[in-house]
């Protein structure tokens, strides 16, 4: 840790800005901090109490790069509650994120990754952010969507699929995150099927392939495409795992990107490879004072964060303060190529192949 | 002539909710009454001539607002009890008295400004929000005062962390420690220690809901104006963070 003179704050280079993911995760971070002598809080006295805690650090991050540059961080905790992550409580979320973003301000940031739905809410208009001086803001999606491709490219290679036959399907295509790996996956498979919400959005992106000469056909209904997808990226959390049942190849290689992830391999398909994408491992040295290793980042590997914050952290280790990812579908193979070779410099690579379940074992 | 009863000013209301007003009430009227003993037997520690009036100022303050609540029970039809010899305010009353025997001016405004007034101002804004007629205005006027007093004392307090830093906060946590628990058991969902003698009969908390308040909002209330006034001292949030979740429930 950043053992400064006593009294004065220590140094804040880069924040991270999340969430708890579900109530289980949340929990685990309290009973952490009550400490073993102390009962864990009741789930209904949890419930009760965070909803009013006001976002606020809750551990300091050191990072170190394989290069032998170091930073020192914050994670902050927006603090909102799990199962109010709908839309009727943008609002009130969107104030929250704004908080912890003031907070990250006063604590002297100088870059801070949103994570999590924190970029979602701000949709990249960084404008709704408190003002600032000298801190820089990034959503971070593009080191996210560099780990989701490395992760299909790897999976694809070490089961031995031919990503080039593939037909690719992307849930949630015209995102920030989806439509970023749409750019990325569609020149390299043989048909793509586009889903999400916005029929508008779907054209939009529909013709922008279809201009480099790509096969695509778009849907806002899961059920409405001509064929069976063998590669899926799910860039936004559905509503149920099933939705994908009977939509997708029964061996499909399935990516769940979205947040939260709820793709369970058991639930919907059975038979196909299902792998937590978007996160990345760092090499170098990750600590957190307090100690929450393994409890803020619940994977069943060590060091691995989500590709979001990961960006903040690469992109201070490079020294370069720069809002890299401004959301709003501007992510180009182009700039996912240059943040994972900033990203890969430092020794922040793509994580271990886990889902729910645990590590992904080849079949 | 006119009776005694006769002179009695009209009561506003009397409803079903009264009994509930009449322990909400209580509560805030011996609160009141604890922080002027609290400011008067501050008076008697200050060296500078000039606070010890305002300490003196601030005790004769709280004894009006105790009257202003009282005021407002007998507008609504309820006699207020209080009892400053209530377990958890007598031992909110200790923590304080505690630092008056050290003469420990700082040690005082930390247990009256940050911990009570925290709680004070979270609940009497709760309250004022949703008590009918003249009883939420007086509760909202109050909460109005306890903010000025909470404003005047954070300069001073933020000046003595600026020059310390490490002691500063030493000290907040182990009053932390007495104080906040405290009030964390006064404002836990049940009281798991037997009745806290102040409310009339049973407790009020399983009542509360019916006028639109439960306990489980005014804590919440309470540790969120808690930690924001802990952060605009400076104090690091990974820390207060960790004091808060360690409290009980």
């Amino acid at each position: 840790m950043d053992c400064t003179a006593a009294g004065v704050a220590p140094r804040v280079d880069f924040a991270l800005v999340g969430h708890p993911e579900s109530w289980k995760a949340a929990a685990d971070v309290f009973s952490a901090l009550r400490g073993p002598d102390r009962i864990p809080l009741p789930d209904d006295e949890l419930k009760d109490i965070l909803p009013w805690i006001p976002p606020r650090a809750v551990c300091r991050v050191d990072v170190k790069s394989i290069a032998d540059a170091e930073a020192h961080g914050l994670y902050i905790d927006s603090f909102i509650p799990p199962d109010r992550l709908d839309a009727a409580c943008v609002r009130e979320n969107l104030t929250r994120v704004r908080a912890a973003a003031a907070y990250a301000i006063k604590a002297g940031a100088r870059i801070v990754s949103l994570g999590g739905f924190s970029s979602i809410l701000i949709e990249g208009n960084f404008d709704q952010l408190p003002p600032r001086r000298s801190t820089i803001f990034t959503t971070g999606n593009t080191l996210t969507v560099a780990f989701i491709v490395q992760g299909i490219e790897k999976m694809c290679a070490q089961e031995g699929r031919s990503l080039r036959r593939s037909t690719l399907l992307v849930v949630g295509a015209t995102g920030d995150v989806g439509s970023g790996c749409v750019r990325c996956l569609a020149p390299k498979v043989r048909r793509v099927l586009l889903h999400a919400r916005n029929v508008e959005r779907l054209r939009r992106l529909a013709a922008e392939l279809e201009a480099e000469g790509v096969d695509v056909e778009i849907g806002t209904d899961l059920g409405s495409f001509s064929e069976e997808a063998d590669v899926v990226v799910c860039a936004a959390s559905l509503p149920s795992p099933s939705l994908l049942l009977g939509r997708v190849a029964p061996d499909a290689l399935v990516c769940d990107a979205g947040y939260p992830k709820n793709l369970s391999p058991d639930a919907a398909t059975s038979r196909a490879t299902v792998f937590f994408g978007g996160l990345g491992q760092m090499t170098g040295g990750l600590k957190f004072d307090p100690d929450l290793q393994g409890i803020l980042n619940r994977h069943p590997f060590p060091d691995v964060v989500h590709g979001c914050l990961l960006e903040g952290i690469a992109l201070t280790l490079e020294g370069r303060f720069e809002s890299f990812s401004r959301g709003r579908g501007a992510i180009t193979p182009p700039h996912v190529m240059e943040i994972e070779t900033i990203a890969a410099r430092h020794g922040i690579v793509l994580a271990p192949f886990f889902n729910a379940a645990g590590p992904v074992t080849l079949q | 002539m006119e009776t005694l009863m006769e002179l009695k000013p009209p009561a506003e209301c009397t409803s079903p909710t009264a009994s509930i007003w009449q322990d909400v009430l209580a509560q805030a009227v011996t609160g009141e009454l604890v922080a002027a003993m609290n400011y008067a037997a501050l008076a008697e520690i200050c060296d500078d001539p000039r606070e010890a009036g305002e300490a003196r100022e601030h005790a004769a303050i709280e004894r009006a607002h105790a009257a202003a609540f009282m005021a407002a029970g007998r507008k609504i039809g309820v006699d207020v009890v209080s009892n400053v010899d209530g377990k958890h305010w007598k031992r909110l009353s200790g923590a304080f008295m505690g630092c008056v025997a050290e003469r420990d001016t700082i040690g005082c405004l930390i247990v009256q400004e940050i911990m009570l007034e925290s709680f004070a101002l979270a609940s009497y804004t709760r309250v004022a929000n949703v008590a009918p007629g003249s009883l939420g205005k007086v509760f909202g006027a109050i909460a109005a005062d306890e903010q000025e007093h909470a404003d005047h004392a954070m300069a001073i307090l933020k000046a003595e962390r600026d020059a310390n830093p490490d002691r500063f906060d030493d000290k907040l946590h182990r009053l932390h420690l007495e104080v906040m628990s405290t009030l964390a058991k006064m404002l836990a969902k049940d009281c798991r220690d037997g009745h806290c003698e102040v409310c009339v009969s049973s407790c009020v908390k399983p009542s509360l809901f019916e006028v639109s308040l439960s306990a489980a909002q005014l804590r919440g209330a309470s540790l969120q104006q808690y930690l924001k006034t802990l952060d605009a001292l400076g104090l690091p949030g990974e820390i207060t963070l960790a004091w808060i979740a360690q409290l009980p429930v």
